[in-house]
This record gives C-alpha cells, structure tokens and sequence, in this order.
C-alpha cells in the first residue's frame, strides 16, 4: 500500500465515527422529518395524511413568529459579539509567553463544561439579590437587577453566557487559522515597513478568510439550532420570563412534547433547516465560501 | 402537575442534557417521531410487542439510586403483587426531571412502545386520555373502594363516569413562613396577612437587600398554573365554564394583577432559587424569602433537609370579599388501554392504591403520612392516620382542618388551554403587562380552541 494511500485510509477511518452519527441520527431523521411534515401526528402512533395543512398553520402562528424573532435577535447579538471576542483572544494568546498554556485552558474551560454545570454556575451568580453579581453591584445600586427574570435583560444575559462558553472553542479555531499564516510575509511585510496595524489588516486578515467564514457559518447555526439555543434555556429559564427566551428550537420542542403535536413540529423543523440553508447559502454568495480571490 | 415527590427530582432544571439529549430535544426530537414511523408499521398500529404476563411499571420513585423510603414503598408494592399473581410487575425508574419536563414517555406512547402502567398529573389526563390510551379501571375497582375515596377526585379522574386513574394522595398550597424572618423584622403572629393587601404590606416590611418578603413561582410551566389557579377562584373565577372560556373575568383580572403588584412593588423575586416555588428548602429555608406558597410535600422535605428551620402555615391570603380555596394536586397511576394486558394493569393498579383490607389501608397510609406527607385520598386511610396521629398537630394538622377543605382538585386543561393562561401569568407577573387585555386575550385563544375540541369534557 503505497504511502498516501495509508493516509487516505486512515483519514476515512477517522471520519467514520462521525459519519455514521450524523447520517443515523442527523440526516436520516432529517429526511424523516420533511416525510413527517405532510401528517397530523398525535403522539400516540396514529397518522393521518394532512397536507400542506401544517404549513398553512404557520402563517397565523404569532407564537412561532414571535420565537423567530427571538432567535434572530440573538443571532444578530450573539454571532458578532462571539466573533469579535474570540479572534481578540487569538491574537491575545497567539504568540508564546510564559503560562501560555494556562492561559488558553482557561478560556477553553468553559467548553468542556457540560450544559448543566454551566446552567447551575450561571443561576449561581445570577441570583436575585444574593448572587455574586448582585453583590458585586449592589454598591451602585443595582443589587435588586434580575438578569433571568427579567424579559427585557434575559436574551442579553444568554449571548453573555453564550460568549462565554463558545468563546474558547472559537478562539482556537482562530488560532489554527492564524497558524496557517506564512511567518514570512509578516516579516517581509514588516521589512517593508508595515507596522502592527498594517501587518494585521493587509496580511493577517485576508489570509484568515476561510477561517472567519467558517466560525461565522458555524456560530450562526450553532446559535439557532445548538446547545445554548435549547439546553441553556431550558436549564435557565424555559423560555421565559413571559416568553422572552423562548427560541424557535425551544418552540418546536413544546410543539412536539407539550403539545403533542408532532406533525407541526416537523414541519416548523423543515423549515428552520431551510432558513438555514438560505442563511449559509447567503454567506457563501457574499464571501465566495471564504475562499481566497486568486483561487 | 403537582408536586413531585423530593426536591431532587422537582427540579426540570436539573434536566440531565448532553449532546445526544439535544438530538432528542432539539431538531433531532422531530426526527426521533419520524422513527415512529417504520417502528409503528412494524409492530402493526395499536398493537402492542409488550409481554402478557410481565407489565412494565414506569415512575419516578424507585428503584431510585437513593434507595430512600418512597423509592423502597414503590419496591415492596410490587414484590408484594408479584408474589401472589402470575402476571408480575417490573417496575422502571425513570428520574423525576425527565418524567416531568423529558420526552421519555412521549417518544415511548408515539412509537407504540408506552408502559403498562404509568403515573400522571390531572394536567396530563386529557391529553392522554384523548390520545385514547387510558384503560377503565372500574371493572377492577369495587364500590366499596369507590366510594371511598373523597368527594371530587375520582371525577377528576372519569370521563362519562368511568375511572381512569386512582389518585395515590391529594397535595394542597398554602404559604409557608419563616419565624426568624418575621422576628427579625419585628412582626409578629398577629401580623400574619389574612387578605392580598395585607400581604403586599407585611411582604413589604420583611423585604431588604438580602431577603425578598413573599415568593410565588416565577418559571413558566404546569406547575406555576398549578400554583395560581387558587388566586383566580379567590374570586368565584374559572377558566372555563359551560364549555366556554371564562378566564375574562374579575376574578382571573385580579389574581393576576396581584401577582403582577408583587413584583412591581419589588416584594417578591424575578427567580426563585434552586428547583422554584415547589423547593421551599432553597428559597424560604435558605433566607431567601420570608414566605413562600408552596405545597404540603415541603412539610417532609423541611423535616429531612432543614430540621432546626422553624415556619408556620396559613392559608393562602385572600382578596378582599374573597373565599378561601386552594388548589388539590397529586398524581394517579394509570393504565395503558394499548398495554400487554390492560385488565392486570387495571387489577393491579385498583389492589395497590384501592384495597380496603386492612392491608391496603395501611399501605396507602405508610405512602401518605409515613414515608411522605399528603392527604389521604381516602376516606378510611385518613382514619387510620389519625388513629396514629399523623395529623395530630403542626403544619399537618393545618393543612387537614383549615386549608384541604377550601381545595378543589387540579384542573384538567389540555395543554391548549393551560397555554394562553401560562402566558397571561407570564405577562402580567414578569412583564408589567395589563392584566385585563392579558386574560381577554387569554379568553379568545381558549374560546378559539374551544370551538374546534371535540375530547373528553374539560374540567
């Protein structure tokens, strides 16, 4: 077996794992689910054909626009803020200094964590009155602010949250990227006399395209679909207070189990996944997949 | 859904989530109905691959890890059945946070696959009662054993006069209170607020910077209707009456204008601490409020988790011109109509919950007064707990003498129903909405619902 075959090999193998996962339990329920769509499903095994009877519900859903809306806001919030704060940590933990590694782990930290632990962590320091924040901002008055409870503060409170346990995993997706960036044309730019400012925006940057398109693709899904968007929520707040962190993922999730309405809830599932599609469809329009102009 | 048997397992927050409980939450849940699909065809429709001489039995007390009395009352129940029948009992735990809040038992009945016998909430009964999976008990009840049970709760649990499920124990509200608290603030027994006002008043003097003075559930969820139904029929008010929406009344407008008022005038918190307003070891015990309504599971929770706390009772305050009342949750087992053998399911149900033998007497009593505290649901298991004083003086004996004869059993809404209320709650506790267009609003969406609902009668 020659050489390259080998490594061909065992880069298949390496992907099997995550393969199969994804075709059994992302792709084919995917599939599935547009089957599923077209029925009204009542929970207890009985089917009946429907249509686009589903779909037609979604217009006067004002429940499903309004979780819509939720999740768009915390789309537009979450996937910028992410961004900005994770490449800032990159470059902050890019060059190598002494307790580098320490430094990295505890921004990764939060990552490992499981949702839960991140739940009870975050309701810990959120309490009302007697939580370390409130504490800590009693002194200026603002001891009684409710972050969880209160409707206009909770989203805002979820992209903090959010930041925090995705920035580690982001910043080093960034730093592979900034890795890829040839040392020599920063010296040759450097020599050219390009300062810091310079060497970052004519060098860095550009080369760092395909890098920030997939975090930014990556994070957008990731907040209308991932594990802040369902797990963290229903930890903290289930939605509330009156509703307002009740995302499109949650939505369908009380659909489909509350309600028993599991026609619907697939429906509503397809057609989140086509606005995802769209979106990343959208970015790839924009930024040609992040790929560089010359390619 | 009323309370939940310990303090762990109230939690719903404390959900277990992983990235697999995602898929099943998530996008991937609609998927895991899909697979319903092959699975159903498979085991042709309402037939069910289950075994008829062994009938599954899914809870969330025991066999628990804690090994704890409840977990041990469910054990020795069926060890019990199991060695005098031929059709045997096995029973499956399943933990509280993903029986209450999980998709455990939703994804079983869709793909044909539910328990034999199970536990529900009155908020569950309809839904599954009109998915048409609940089994008639009543061959296997006798009408010594029917009548039995209190006044109300078998209704409850009938459609057309037919029981589907026997209540294992009544759990009534009322507001607990913490002593230190109201000697630290100079108050009190007399002070104890009898009426809404009173509350706002006395919640006013026992809030400081670290103590909240009264506290209602705040997390959106069949309990916290649960917990405010009792504030709407203060006023003689109903969601629903006649088969019509009646939620657009002065009643419903002000016990949801006063839940409103206690946040607004910042006397009682945004968020409750640890697993909310069923967790009065978090909240109330822990310093964190001066009162809290909770239900009578706390008596027991307080006694194993907090023993030096010292509380009081009173029942829960009233509007001006108002009449006492609160609300009568407890869970029933249930039998599954498309189960292996739904007539043993049935039997078992009605020997284990319905036995007059002095057998069954006492174990009912060791499951309400002994290894948990309730109300008997019936009529010759409260006698014998009185015999043995379980009732005899303290919180209990309040809840027996002044607060459980104002209750009325748990609503049972589709969740169709139970949902614009949870909203009109939502908006008006958390939201500063206006409560007058929050229960109009509230009463078109039921009325709307109402018109096109063709399941049993709501009540």
């Amino acid at each position: 077996m020659t050489r390259k075959r080998r490594e061909a090999l065992a880069a298949y193998a390496f992907l099997a794992p995550d393969t199969i996962g994804l075709l059994l339990f992302v792709a084919i329920p995917m599939v599935l689910a547009f089957g599923v769509a077209f029925f009204k499903v009542d929970g207890f095994g009985n089917y009946q054909y429907v249509g686009l009877a589903n779909y037609k519900l979604m217009a006067g859903d004002d429940q499903l626009w309004a979780s819509l809306k939720v999740t768009a806001t915390y789309v537009v919030a979450f996937v910028p803020i992410a961004f900005v704060v994770s490449f800032a940590l990159a470059m902050l933990v890019r060059n190598h200094f002494k307790g580098i590694g320490w430094v990295r782990s505890a921004f990764f930290l939060p990552n490992v964590v499981s949702l839960v632990v991140v739940g009870l962590i975050w309701q810990f320091l959120l309490v009302d009155k007697q939580g370390a924040l409130s504490k800590l901002l009693a002194p200026l008055g603002l001891g009684d602010v409710s972050f969880l409870g209160t409707p206009s503060l909770a989203l805002g409170t979820y992209v903090v949250i959010s930041v925090w346990f995705l920035m580690g995993y982001q910043m080093l997706v960034f730093l592979a990227g900034l890795k890829d960036v040839p040392k020599e044309l920063e010296d040759a730019a450097e020599i050219d006399g390009a300062g810091p400012w310079q060497r970052f925006r004519y060098v860095i940057w550009p080369l760092l395209r395909p890098t920030s398109f997939f975090v930014v693709v990556n994070s957008t899904i990731g907040a209308v679909t991932g594990l802040q968007a369902f797990d963290l929520v229903f930890v903290l707040t289930k939605g509330g207070p009156a509703r307002a962190t009740s995302t499109v993922v949650l939505y369908i999730y009380e659909q489909a189990f509350t309600f028993n309405n599991m026609g619907y809830a697939a429906a509503l599932t397809t057609v989140v996944v086509a606005i995802l599609v769209v979106c990343t469809g959208l970015m790839f329009g924009f930024t040609r997949g992040g790929r560089f102009d010359e390619d | 859904m009323a309370a939940t048997p310990t303090p762990a397992s109230q939690s719903g927050l404390a959900r277990q989530f992983s990235r697999r409980s995602v898929l099943r939450g998530g996008l991937g849940a609609l998927a895991a109905s899909a697979v319903g699909v092959p699975l159903l065809s498979a085991c042709g429709g309402s037939s069910s691959s289950g075994n008829a001489k062994e009938l599954s039995f899914w809870n969330f007390y025991g066999p628990s890890d804690d090994q704890g009395p409840q977990s041990k009352w469910f054990v020795d129940t069926v060890a019990e059945w199991n060695k005098n029948n031929d059709v045997k009992v096995k029973l499956r735990y399943i933990p509280g946070k993903d029986y209450l809040n999980g998709t455990t038992l939703q994804t079983a009945f869709q793909s044909g696959q539910g328990p034999d016998i199970f536990l529900i909430s009155p908020g569950d009964f309809l839904r599954y009662y009109n998915g048409g999976v609940l089994q008639d008990l009543g061959s296997a009840l006798s009408d010594e054993a029917k009548k039995d049970y209190l006044p109300g709760l078998l209704e409850a649990r009938s459609v057309d006069g037919k029981v589907y499920g026997l209540p294992m124990e009544i759990e009534p509200l009322a507001m607990y209170y913490s002593e230190a608290a109201f000697e630290s603030a100079g108050l009190s027994e007399g002070d104890l607020p009898k009426t809404w006002d009173q509350t706002l008043a006395i919640a006013q003097k026992l809030t400081n910077s670290k103590r909240y003075g009264v506290m209602f559930e705040t997390a959106p969820g069949y309990y916290q209707n649960f917990t405010w139904y009792p504030f709407m029929w203060q006023g003689n008010g109903n969601a629903i009456k006649d088969g019509k929406s009646a939620f657009d009344s002065p009643a419903a407008v002000q016990a949801l204008k006063f839940w409103g008022d206690t946040i607004k005038t910042k006397v009682a918190p945004r968020k409750a601490l640890g697993d909310g307003g069923g967790d009065v070891v978090s909240n109330l015990g822990s310093g964190a409020a001066a009162m809290q309504q909770s239900g009578i599971w706390a008596v027991s929770d307080l006694r194993t988790k907090a023993k030096n706390f010292k509380y009081g009772i009173i029942p829960l305050p009233t509007p001006d011109g108002g009449q006492a009342a609160t609300d009568l949750g407890g869970w029933a087992f249930v039998a599954n109509s498309k189960g292996a053998n739904p007539e043993a399911a049935a039997k078992f149900i009605a020997w284990a919950l319905g036995s007059t033998d002095a057998a069954g007497v006492e174990r009912q009593r060791q499951w309400n007064t002994v290894v948990k505290t309730n109300l008997p649901p019936r009529k010759s298991v409260q006698e014998a707990a009185d015999a043995k004083g379980a009732f005899a003086d303290g919180a209990l004996k309040k809840y027996v003498t002044e607060i459980a004869p104002t209750g009325k059993p748990e609503p049972r809404f589709p969740p169709e129903v139970y949902q614009p209320i949870a909203d009109a709650i939502q908006a008006c506790q958390l939201n500063g909405s206006d409560p007058a267009k929050a229960a109009a609003d509230a009463a078109q969406k039921i009325d709307t619902f109402l018109k096109t609902y063709q399941g049993a009668p709501i009540s």
